[in-house]
């Protein structure tokens, strides 16, 4: 396993969590193989909520699946918390993806066997941390996002804003280096949505926790600190939100996503 | 492309789903073919006429055991075509929306159907006519016949009947899944893999409280049969108790058992709290719970099963022991009344009888012995208890001369008795237990005879269990020992001869066989011939059948109860695959993920078996108790033989499931 060192903290600046780097994806050989990922290079920086972009086959979940090592990479580097995965052997990966990512998806895939609170506990047990230890933390995690009501009722019992925040709980329990979400907010109505945007703007502040969330929603990127922007497996652009209010980060978005049909130097 | 193209496309992408179903159908077909085929053994060994009646005997039991077979199999089969069915409704559902007729799709499946059954057929055909080659040289062997001649032992009616009976079964089938192909919307068929059950677990007191009524109910039911020691009587009464006791309380043990482990195991959290064992817990509760009703059944099934096996055997042993007891001469010939020709007897000398007939004793017997026993009218009350009521049996008293008796004592190389003043004997050589009780029981009554003027009195002291007789059944008579001079005068009641050959012994028994159908013509009087060889025959015979139609039973009781273990495992593993999935996507690999399915199967596998395994050796204890003691190294060495058939047929299709399993997760990822 390769370990490429860290570049020092200077001054404060928090330390980079993700980076990937000139990342290729080719699906398919022979004839016409697809680039779905075409080189593209980018770092997240610890404690960042970054919202990644792009059409349809723009190649934003081909990311996603590379970044979480559900799929591997045709070239390139991919370094998260200064591991490079890429390099990992195949029965790492999995002991990797327990250890350093949390998941959030589309549609939860919580265990409708479990309840809230033994699916949020299983992310940690299959980390043998020891039972005292797992309650407290599922206690604490569940305290930050308001789900102690349902922590003992089984997936089916509850609504989607509260099963996805469940699913959240159990992404970030661990205290991953990177949490990984894929349109978490596409199942849910707008109430629901709005809710989980801020848990996980809570989980940034108050738990430090890194987010790179894939969403095809402007409203739910408008939540996000910077927006990558991503088409034919490039990145496209990049909106940083700064200062600025969410609704105007919002317009913003809207203007970008409306240029994503043409060339960048169309955003204004 | 065509429906039958489809099919056999189908078939082969769908190999390892049609596994299970593919190797109980096979199984099923090669049992049935097997025992059924038996009387063709016959031809290959020289079975005498005593063992071709046995052989006669047995195909009828056989085809009498087979209905009730080929229902069990009928079932299993419709119940693994089911969730063959019900995994695919989807494939189907799709079908149906891209424009296919409803007609075709249901050709599809039937041709699957006719593939996979007319595949099964063949190789459980082929696989049976093997296995009776086997069987064959094992029957020979077990029944002391030899074997005449090496050839291919093979069975055009069992072929036919087998052929038959499953050809009915695949019909019911084709019917089935015409059906459910027909009568189904659309809508259900696409949504088949939507899990709409839940079941919720009682709360805790309830699941507890329920356990413990079905720990209470088994262990009433147990404590019933095996408290009191042996000398406490069992009726058919208590048995039916016991056994609807036994069923509830399985029934409600699987029923809580989900509720009642799960609770249990939350509050040790170092246990529960520990890789994936939140999860195996969750998911065996949801299936338990779900599955709950065929796990019952499953484990009665294996129950009875493990019971056959190892009784059967021990059972045939132990008359094969009782029946070769009826032997201690190389043959008696007996007079007695013909019941036809009217009660008078007046005696037959049986050493005359045979000179008339060309067979002086001299050209055949070593040693031969006549006796006479004599009739007084009397009769012996025994109380049997049956159905929880005493009912009076009266059994038919013979007299004998004690020099008589003494003289058959000496021929056997018993000691001789002596009887004091005052005193007769007893020699009655009962083998049922219940009226062995019986007889124990009027004899320490001190019961008294008159006889010319004289009380005489029997006890423990002079009671016998001598069989003084060669004969097949166990039909002996009751015999009282008296002084010679008190059966003066009395009518003779029936006349014996007991012979030993003189050697070449074969030579022997063909003339006094020959003899026996001259004497036959004379017709007043009853006469019969048992040699020790037809005895033996006749025991090795009826116990090897016996132990033939307990294996035959118990095979498919086994083979129907794991069948419908690995099918419940399978199918439901294929409803989990997402969570497995989700499993992964967390991070956990392929080791913990492994570990979790085989805890799971294995769980699923061994409760019912353990369980059954209580069942059955209460069981066994009180069938020894019912039947009577069988020797203590035939119930070892049956016991051995229902390991073994455990482990390869349970054993098997848990390591088939195990690796189905495995191999849908890997096809997943």
């Amino acid at each position: 396993m390769v370990v490429i060192t860290q570049p020092v903290a200077e001054n404060g600046t928090p330390p980079t969590i993700l980076e990937t780097r000139d990342v290729v994806k080719i699906y398919g050989g022979g004839q016409n193989p697809t680039r779905a990922l075409n080189g593209i290079g980018f770092t997240v920086a610890a404690g960042e909520f970054v919202g990644v972009m792009g059409a349809s086959g723009s190649g934003k979940t081909t990311l996603l699946n590379c970044v979480s090592t559900i799929d591997t990479v045709t070239s390139g580097h991919i370094l998260i918390d200064g591991q490079d995965i890429t390099q990992l052997r195949q029965k790492d990966l999995a002991r990797f993806r327990r250890q350093s990512l949390g998941f959030v998806f589309q549609d939860f895939n919580l265990l409708d066997t479990l309840t809230g609170r033994e699916n949020i506990a299983l992310a940690l047990t299959i980390l043998r941390r020891p039972p005292r230890e797992v309650d407290r933390r599922v206690e604490a995690v569940a305290a930050v996002l308001g789900i102690e009501p349902v922590l003992d009722k089984f997936p089916y019992q509850m609504s989607g804003g509260q099963r996805q925040r469940v699913a959240s709980a159990r992404a970030i329990v661990t205290e991953p280096a990177l949490v990984l979400a894929d349109e978490p907010t596409g199942a849910l109505d707008s109430k629901a949505a709005k809710d989980l945007l801020e848990s996980f703007r809570l989980l940034v502040r108050q738990r430090s926790a890194t987010i790179l969330m894939v969403t095809h929603d402007a409203f739910a990127a408008s939540h996000c600190d910077r927006i990558l922007f991503i088409r034919d497996g490039q990145l496209f652009y990049q909106l940083v939100r700064g200062d600025q209010s969410r609704k105007v980060f919002f317009d913003q978005i809207m203007r970008v996503v409306g240029a994503m049909g043409g060339d960048p130097d169309d955003v204004g | 492309m065509t429906s039958a193209d489809l099919a056999l496309r189908n078939v082969r992408k769908n190999l390892r789903d049609y596994t299970i179903y593919f190797l109980t159908l096979t199984f099923g077909v090669c049992v049935f073919y097997s025992f059924n085929a038996v009387e063709s053994q016959q031809a290959i060994m020289g079975a005498s006429a005593s063992s071709g009646l046995v052989f006669q005997d047995f195909s009828q039991i056989i085809a009498l055991v087979s209905i009730f077979v080929s229902l069990v199999l009928g079932l299993l089969i419709l119940y693994a075509n089911r969730f063959l069915v019900r995994r695919r409704k989807k494939e189907f559902g799709i079908y149906l929306t891209l424009g296919m007729s409803r007609g075709r799709v249901s050709r599809i499946l039937i041709g699957e159907t006719v593939l996979v059954g007319l595949l099964s057929l063949l190789t459980g055909l082929a696989l049976g006519v093997s296995l009776s080659q086997g069987m064959a040289l094992v029957t020979a062997k077990l029944m002391r016949l030899p074997i005449e001649r090496m050839q291919f032992v093979f069975s055009p009616q069992a072929l036919i009947k087998t052929t038959v009976y499953f050809g009915v079964i695949f019909l019911l089938l084709l019917v089935f899944n015409t059906v459910m192909v027909s009568r189904q919307k659309l809508i259900n068929l696409i949504q088949a893999n939507s899990r709409g059950e839940w079941f919720r677990t009682p709360r805790l007191g309830v699941s507890v409280a329920m356990f413990m009524v079905a720990l209470g109910c088994l262990a009433v039911a147990y404590a019933m049969v095996l408290v009191g020691g042996p000398a406490r009587a069992l009726d058919v009464s208590t048995l039916r108790w016991v056994l609807l006791l036994v069923a509830v309380g399985t029934g409600l043990f699987f029923f809580a058992l989900s509720g009642f482990l799960i609770k249990l195991l939350q509050r040790r959290r170092a246990i529960y709290l520990r890789g994936l064992n939140t999860f195996v817990v969750r998911q065996l509760s949801s299936k338990i719970n779900t599955a709950h009703v065929s796990i019952t059944l499953v484990c009665l099934m294996l129950a009875v099963s493990i019971g056959t096996l190892s009784l059967g055997l021990g059972v045939s042993k132990s008359i094969a022991y009782e029946l070769g007891r009826g032997a201690p001469f190389d043959a008696t010939f007996r007079a007695a009344a013909n019941p036809a020709a009217g009660p008078a007897y007046r005696g037959v000398d049986l050493t005359a009888a045979l000179e008339e007939v060309g067979l002086p004793l001299e050209t055949v017997a070593s040693r031969s012995l006549a006796v006479r026993y004599y009739e007084a009218g009397l009769t012996v009350p025994l109380w049997l208890t049956q159905n929880g009521r005493e009912e009076r049996y009266d059994v038919r008293a013979y007299l004998l001369r004690l020099s008589d008796y003494n003289a058959v004592l000496a021929l056997m190389g018993q000691p001789q008795i002596a009887l004091p003043q005052g005193r007769y004997a007893v020699n009655y050589a009962v083998t049922n237990a219940a009226m062995a009780r019986a007889t124990e029981a009027y004899i320490a009554s001190k019961p008294t005879i008159d006889l010319a003027g004289e009380r005489l009195t029997a006890g423990p002291d002079t009671f016998h269990r001598q069989v003084m007789e060669v004969l097949r059944n166990q039909d002996f008579d009751m015999t009282m020992v008296v002084p010679d001079r008190l059966v003066e005068g009395l009518p003779p009641a029936r006349d014996v001869l007991h012979l030993d050959y003189l050697d070449p012994k074969d030579r022997s028994e063909a003339l006094v066989q020959q003899a026996e159908d001259l004497l036959r013509t004379d017709s007043t009087t009853r006469l019969s011939l048992w040699t020790r060889l037809e005895v033996e025959s006749f025991a090795d015979s009826t116990s090897v059948m016996l132990a033939y139609v307990a294996i035959y039973l118990g095979l498919v009781f086994l083979i129907a109860a794991a069948a419908v273990l690995a099918i419940g495992q399978l199918s439901d593993m294929s409803d989990s695959l997402g969570r497995y999935r989700t499993l992964r996507q967390i991070g956990t690999d392929d080791k913990m993920v492994d570990r979790a399915v085989l805890a799971q199967s294995l769980t699923y596998f061994g409760l019912p078996l353990a369980l059954a395994l209580a069942h059955a050796v209460v069981g066994l204890v009180v069938a020894e108790r019912l039947l009577g003691a069988f020797d203590k190294g035939s119930v070892v060495g049956s016991g051995l033989f229902t390991v073994a058939v455990l482990a390869v047929v349970y054993g098997g299709y848990f390591l088939a499931t195990y690796q189905g399993s495995k191999a849908m997760l890997r096809r997943q990822s």
